[in-house]
């Protein structure tokens, strides 16, 4: 049986993608942040798809001892019950900010949670990868493309511009894809960004307020259903051997921002390797 | 430069210990939350490879505190500012709460706060400047029916610093209050800014601008600083209408706030 993680899977994105990839037959690991929220996914999951093999955990993936901690539980689950083998890594996990707010390391929300935590959860889960030329996914989005990295002032923390922050956590997402490919993809692991299209979903009015939460409740009632976007989650995880490419729209590959390069990628690793204390193996390369 | 801040693993202290650091500060930096101080000095030290040094206190107890002085004296610490951020904020009317919490805010507030301000004055070298910062609130500059106590209690800290500030001008100390309107911190405080609807927008002051400006004015000696235009506007209407009137316009509105937040929550 094939074993995916999803971050964020109690709703949005996250959840569709989980029902796609259960009814497939996957064995469906997903992580929320709060027990109740799971519960009532595992709950909805099962009742739509009776029998499928569903698993959830929770915790706050903004913290990076949570992420330390969720990465503890799901390897001794992996190991116990998967065969220490994990098909896909979906990082969708993510937050979008009206103010400037900080994790417990003083990180800026958006980079630490749409950033910082793939950056290490996949480090932590990536020997289980490995182990079955898994692939890693990352939900990005075609925001990247009008942004550039603002090196100087990472976290915003001189003056916050909520979108900016966003946009720049999307194209951390490509930078990092692609410098893991870089160092990876020779091994058989890849990663893929997907750009999810504009989505009826929470996630502009969760924690957010004023005009974050207005201007995004009127900009989801044009998105499409979750649905839509899944297919192409489904579609990387599916096809063997792993697709050629980055960065994927309606299982389409697509061009990407030319931000997205090899100078910004690896600033960008070592930066977070630095923000996360850790060195992902530098033989690869 | 050593900054100590008290409820450093908060919202607001995090903003302050950030600041600081990228000022190039070295911090000295407590809480009650032991792992939220583990948690701040990691990532501080990741990012701006200043020195931090983390000590647990209960800054309601004084032998906690005077164990905390004790550990930054071994150390060798001399203190240049005090930047007294831990407190408590409390929604609710006065027989809505038992004792225990309305004594709480009391005692958070207000007593541990002179208390480790005492401390710290005590043990200074009076040939080096020290400039001291009480986080007082928007709040401390009317009564406020349905947060009445947690108003009084920045009262008390917005009126007992600009008197300790007398006392202390010869001495080379230089005293400010902060009175920030909503601070968009916790799950908690974004809930309090929504179910105020519009004017809870605007009295929302920026973090990183308050943390960036209040260190600023505080190096410049200043006495009071009330973040952004609406909320300066409000505590000089607030100075020139009759307090019961105040009271009472700002019960109807934090009657209509609560039950909103209640809803939230």
């Amino acid at each position: 049986m094939r074993t995916v993680i999803i971050t964020g899977a109690t709703s949005g994105i996250g959840f569709a993608v989980a029902r796609a990839l259960a009814k497939l037959g996957y064995h469906v690991i997903g992580v929320g942040r709060t027990i109740e929220n799971c519960e009532a996914a595992r709950d909805k999951l099962l009742s739509e798809i009776p029998g499928a093999r569903i698993d959830f955990f929770y915790g706050d993936m903004m913290q990076q001892r949570e992420v330390h901690r969720l990465a503890d539980d799901l390897s001794a689950h992996l190991d116990r019950f998967c065969g220490g083998r994990l098909q896909a890594l979906i990082n969708n996990a993510g937050c979008v900010r009206s103010w400037y707010t900080t994790s417990e390391e003083g990180y800026e929300q958006q980079f630490s949670l749409n950033h910082l935590s793939g950056f290490l959860l996949t480090y932590r889960l990536f020997p289980y990868l490995k182990r079955c030329n898994g692939r890693m996914l990352l939900t990005s989005s075609s925001s990247h493309k009008m942004m550039k990295m603002n090196w100087k002032d990472i976290m915003f923390k001189n003056r916050y511009y909520p979108l900016m922050a966003y946009k720049q956590s999307k194209l951390c997402n490509m930078l990092f894809a692609y410098a893991f490919n870089t160092r990876f993809a020779k091994e058989g692991v890849r990663a893929y960004a997907v750009d999810p299209g504009l989505v009826n979903t929470e996630i502009g009015n969760k924690q957010t307020g004023g005009l974050v939460n207005f201007v995004w409740r009127l900009r989801k009632a044009h998105g499409v259903s979750a649905d839509t976007p899944a297919q192409t989650y489904v579609y990387l995880c599916e096809q063997q051997p792993g697709a050629d490419g980055l960065y994927y729209y309606h299982c389409r590959k697509q061009k990407y921002g030319w931000q997205v390069n090899e100078a910004n990628a690896e600033r960008l690793f070592k930066m977070s390797e630095q923000l996360c204390s850790i060195e992902y193996e530098v033989n690869a390369i | 430069m050593n900054v100590l801040i008290t409820g450093a693993a908060g919202g607001l202290g995090r903003a302050f210990a950030v600041e600081c650091a990228h000022r190039g500060y070295n911090l000295f930096l407590t809480d009650v939350n032991e792992a939220g101080l583990v948690a701040i000095r990691e990532g501080i030290i990741r990012q701006y490879g200043v020195s931090v040094t983390i000590k647990k206190c209960d800054l309601t107890s004084d032998a906690d505190v005077d164990a905390l002085l004790r550990y930054s004296q071994s150390l060798g610490l001399r203190f240049d500012m005090l930047l007294n951020v831990a407190g408590i904020d409390f929604e609710g009317g006065f027989m809505d709460r038992d004792y225990s919490s309305i004594s709480a805010i009391i005692q958070l507030n207000i007593e541990a706060t002179l208390r480790i301000t005492h401390k710290v004055l005590e043990i200074r070298s009076t040939d080096n400047k020290l400039f001291i910062v009480f986080v007082s609130s928007l709040a401390s500059l009317y009564p406020i029916p349905l947060k009445a106590t947690y108003a009084a209690s920045k009262r008390f800290l917005l009126d007992f610093s600009i008197a300790l500030r007398e006392e202390l001008k010869s001495e080379n100390v230089s005293v400010m209050s902060l009175c920030p309107g909503g601070l968009p911190t916790t799950q908690d405080a974004l809930n309090g800014i929504s179910a105020q609807g519009f004017w809870g927008d605007a009295t929302t002051n920026r973090l990183e601008m308050v943390a960036s400006n209040t260190i600023s004015r505080a190096l410049k000696g200043r006495k009071i600083y009330i973040p952004g235009v609406i909320n300066r506007i409000f505590s000089i209407l607030g100075k020139i209408t009759p307090r019961s009137l105040v009271a009472r316009m700002l019960y109807i509105r934090w009657n209509r706030a609560q039950r909103q937040w209640l809803k939230l929550t």
